[in-house]
């Protein structure tokens, strides 16, 4: 009798878990049903290639999100990085001719405003949310004085090259993707082989706890925010890339808030601790596949804030809400 | 008031925490309630509180049936139940905490500040607590937090106050105050339903008991008909019979110094110098404010001294650093598992392998079947009772939580354990579990220093006793001067100046 009621409550278990840890999944089948329904030829190759192309670049922000995120902090500073090193970036490209110089100053200069904000939380002893929202504010200033109103334009003999880079595909797949897809598994694998996944996870779940178990809390901070330092470079190269002119004033505005909605929708907590990057993953397709929908359907266009709001709400809620019982 | 609790049952899911229980509180009775941990002592009194409904079973209250128990109602009723995590708000004032909820108002929308502060302080002063109504919380100490919790329930004349376990933080000097106001109360015609885990507190307070084990009623009846021996096997059934663990075992002692700290200071004590052989477990122990909880943590660098040195084999130690002290060969197992033990969202398995990961795992990846292999050795060495080790650990009941933080210091091979209050708030399976422990380490040549304010742990293990008394080391026992009342007598001071 005691054995039979086990095994049942381990079945029940077994579907809790279940549907805990596989939220992010089952939101992602009921959107894509739906996207299915509204428009059949949502499958087709071209449109699946197209909705990776179109959330890559975000997409690569929320992974270093992800994770902020998990650790128990946020970053708004993603947008306002991404058109500082994107403005600069395109500054070096026409100065030096050289898109390996251009990569490996992106990859630097986001690593090095990363660690800004890293040393800023955990040196300077100032919440995260603080500190990015200043930073926020500073790069996009310094960005808008640098161009003075006008774009950052890649120059004639550069641009073919240099918008092939984004533009191009590789066997007939967006370079675009690939880079979302193996920044997307980079990432994963670091959360969840390596001990610094681990550290990240553990920060975010009880400071004090990691703190006596030996880790270095505030080198793990400052080092997550170097790493999605260095996605947000990869981003702004990615973006230059895609537009080859970047407006100061509006280049990757928004960005933070998409890549916290991914991170959110993907099913990683706001309180730290714990977070699934294959949820990211799906969270950032989640978003463009909302998007083409309410484009599909007729939405008008000033109302898909709204409805994008609703479903981020309800996708979250249903989570949280399992999680409760 | 008279409670009677009749036939309580209640599942959750399919597990059932309480089957058929049924048990009484007189007036003005403090009632024991006995059981380990999971045993359905707090569920039955979330059910009394009302925290949730039973699936069957009737409440009555003096013989009238409360049908549809809720947290208000149960405040109507004059019960009050102080949960073992104080509900306290750091940033409000002690009054303001008091009245929380049940403001007391003028003018139709103003709070009557004046009126809430005299009637709590009135309150207050009436258990000669000390405490200023006007204070903040935040600056209040633990034994002081949980006085106002008693006066808040006293605020409206509460006539059942139930307390799961309110002795964990306290120091013997206050929990002696803590029964003295309940005894004043209880002649008052108070009652008292009285959750712990701690023999001597049961039987020096308590009139009757009701031992509950696995959600099945065991047992009631009068303390001063049984003993500490007999509570115990009703506790545990017979499977565990309290022994002296190091009776009848070679002394594992060595000459061989593993750590030497000279002239240790820091913001609550000063002039600690000890040596620490390998095979050898020394306590230290002391009154809550006597400096042990600020050494514990020093010892590991997690808090920074201010003067002293600490030595091992390897030389001497950078304390500011605690991945260093870890590398030294020290290992810590933290008082208060919740706030500095356990990373809730982590799994046990994690949660077993973080400080081999930090201190000795060099590669960048982590196998995860290694990490498996590790867990297992630990399941295996420390009886682990779990189901999956990729669960969260809070799936795991305190003893086992435990069990999983010991094991995460064992996998780094240690030549010093520090262990800061290990076994609180844990049942006494998983307690004699730890101190068994203990003494297998010392016997392998271990060294454990190991802090505690529960005689009968001193008792169990101590090869060397140091006794704080204001931040000063008042006395070396060594195990033939141990006893309770020596300890009792250095801790409080009486012997500090025989000792110079």
């Amino acid at each position: 009798m005691k054995g039979l009621t086990m095994k049942n409550f381990q079945g029940k278990e077994a579907w809790r878990t279940m549907t805990t840890n596989y939220s992010h999944w089952l939101s992602f089948i009921l959107l894509l049903v739906v996207a299915i329904i509204v428009s059949p030829s949502f499958l087709s190759w071209n449109n699946i290639t197209n909705q990776f192309v179109q959330g890559a670049i975000v997409g690569i922000c929320a992974m270093g999100m992800s994770l902020i995120i998990s650790a128990g902090m946020i970053d708004l500073s993603v947008g306002s990085s991404v058109a500082l090193i994107s403005g600069f970036g395109v500054t070096i490209l026409n100065s030096t001719h050289s898109i390996t110089l251009t990569l490996l100053f992106c990859l630097g200069a986001g690593m090095l405003l990363g660690l800004i904000n890293g040393l800023l939380v955990t040196k300077g002893r100032i919440a995260p949310f603080i500190v990015t929202l200043a930073t926020m504010s500073a790069w996009r200033s310094v960005i808008n004085q640098m161009g003075q109103g006008g774009p950052f334009t890649v120059d004639k003999t550069m641009y073919a090259p240099f918008r092939a880079l984004a533009a191009g595909r590789f066997l007939g797949i967006p370079h675009l993707m690939i880079f979302l897809i193996v920044i997307s598994f980079l990432t994963a694998m670091l959360m969840s082989k390596t001990k610094f996944g681990t550290y990240v996870y553990a920060v975010g779940s009880n400071q004090q706890a990691a703190r006596l178990s030996g880790i270095n809390v505030d080198r793990v901070k400052t080092l997550i925010f170097t790493y999605a330092g260095m996605l947000y470079g990869l981003a702004a190269f990615l973006l230059a890339s895609r537009l080859t002119s970047i407006q100061a004033a509006s280049a990757g505005s928004g960005y933070e808030m998409d890549a916290i909605a991914a991170v959110a929708i993907g099913g990683t907590s706001m309180d730290g601790g714990k977070g699934k990057i294959l949820g990211t993953f799906l969270g950032v397709l989640m978003l463009r596949i909302i998007n083409t929908v309410l484009i599909m359907a007729n939405v008008p266009p000033f109302l898909n804030g709204l409805v994008t709001g609703v479903i981020i709400i309800v996708a979250v809620l249903a989570q949280s809400t399992k999680k409760n019982k | 008031m008279i409670l009677e609790m009749k036939n309580i049952s209640k599942s959750f899911g399919p597990v059932q925490a309480l089957k058929d229980v049924s048990f009484d509180v007189q007036h003005g009775e403090i009632h024991g309630l006995l059981g380990e941990n999971g045993a359905g002592k707090t569920t039955l009194m979330n059910v009394l509180a009302g925290t949730f409904p039973p699936d069957s079973g009737t409440i009555l209250i003096d013989g009238a049936e409360v049908v549809g128990m809720t947290p208000r109602k149960a405040n109507e009723k004059k019960i009050r139940f102080i949960h073992q995590e104080l509900n306290l708000c750091n940033d409000l004032t002690v009054f303001q905490n008091m009245f929380l909820g049940e403001e007391y108002s003028k003018d139709f929308w103003k709070i009557d500040r004046k009126r809430e502060l005299k009637h709590a302080q009135e309150v207050l002063d009436s258990m000669n607590s000390g405490i200023s109504a006007a204070y903040l919380v935040a600056d209040l100490d633990t034994a002081q937090k949980q006085m106002v919790e008693i006066a808040r329930a006293l605020l409206f004349s509460s006539e059942l106050i139930i307390m799961d376990e309110p002795t964990t933080a306290l120091n013997n000097r206050e929990i002696e105050k803590l029964f003295t106001i309940m005894e004043t109360l209880k002649k008052e015609g108070v009652s008292f339903i009285y959750i712990s885990h701690k023999m001597p507190e049961l039987f020096r307070i308590c009139d009757r008991y009701t031992v509950l084990r696995d959600g099945d009623f065991i047992q009631s009846g009068f303390f001063r008909d049984i003993n500490e021996h007999q509570a115990t096997e009703l506790l545990v059934g017979k499977r565990f019979v309290q022994a002296h663990i190091k009776e009848g075992l070679p002394s594992s002692i060595t000459d061989k110094v593993v750590l030497r700290a000279k002239n240790l200071q820091g913001k609550t004590f000063k002039n600690v110098s000890f040596d620490l052989h390998a095979g050898e477990i020394v306590i230290f122990t002391g009154l809550q404010g006597s400096g042990t909880d600020e050494l514990a943590t020093s010892l590991f660098g997690a808090s920074s001294l201010s003067g002293g040195t600490v030595e091992t084999s390897s030389g001497l130690l950078d304390m500011r650093d605690i991945k260093h002290v870890m590398k030294s060969g020290i290992g810590m197992i933290p008082r208060n598992r919740k706030e500095r033990g356990i990373l809730p969202d982590l799994s046990i398995r994690n949660n077993n392998s973080l400080a081999y990961l930090v201190s000795k795992h060099k590669a960048f990846f982590v196998s995860s079947k290694e990490e498996k292999a590790r867990f297992e050795k630990s399941r295996i060495r420390m009886d682990i009772k779990v189901s999956n080790d990729l669960n969260p650990i809070t799936s795991l009941s305190g003893g086992n939580q435990q069990k999983v933080i010991l094991s995460r210091w064992l996998e780094i091979d240690a030549d010093v354990y520090i262990m800061d209050n290990p076994t609180q708030g844990i049942d006494v399976g998983a307690k004699f579990a730890i101190y068994k422990l203990v003494v297998e380490l010392a016997s392998q040549g271990k060294a454990v220093l190991f802090f505690t304010s529960e005689y009968p742990e001193i008792h169990q293990l101590a090869d060397r006793c140091f006794v704080l008394y204001k931040g000063e080391v008042t006395s070396e026992l060594i195990r033939d001067e141990i006893s309770e009342v020596a300890i009792m007598e250095y801790s409080t001071g009486t012997h500090r100046e025989a000792h110079k």
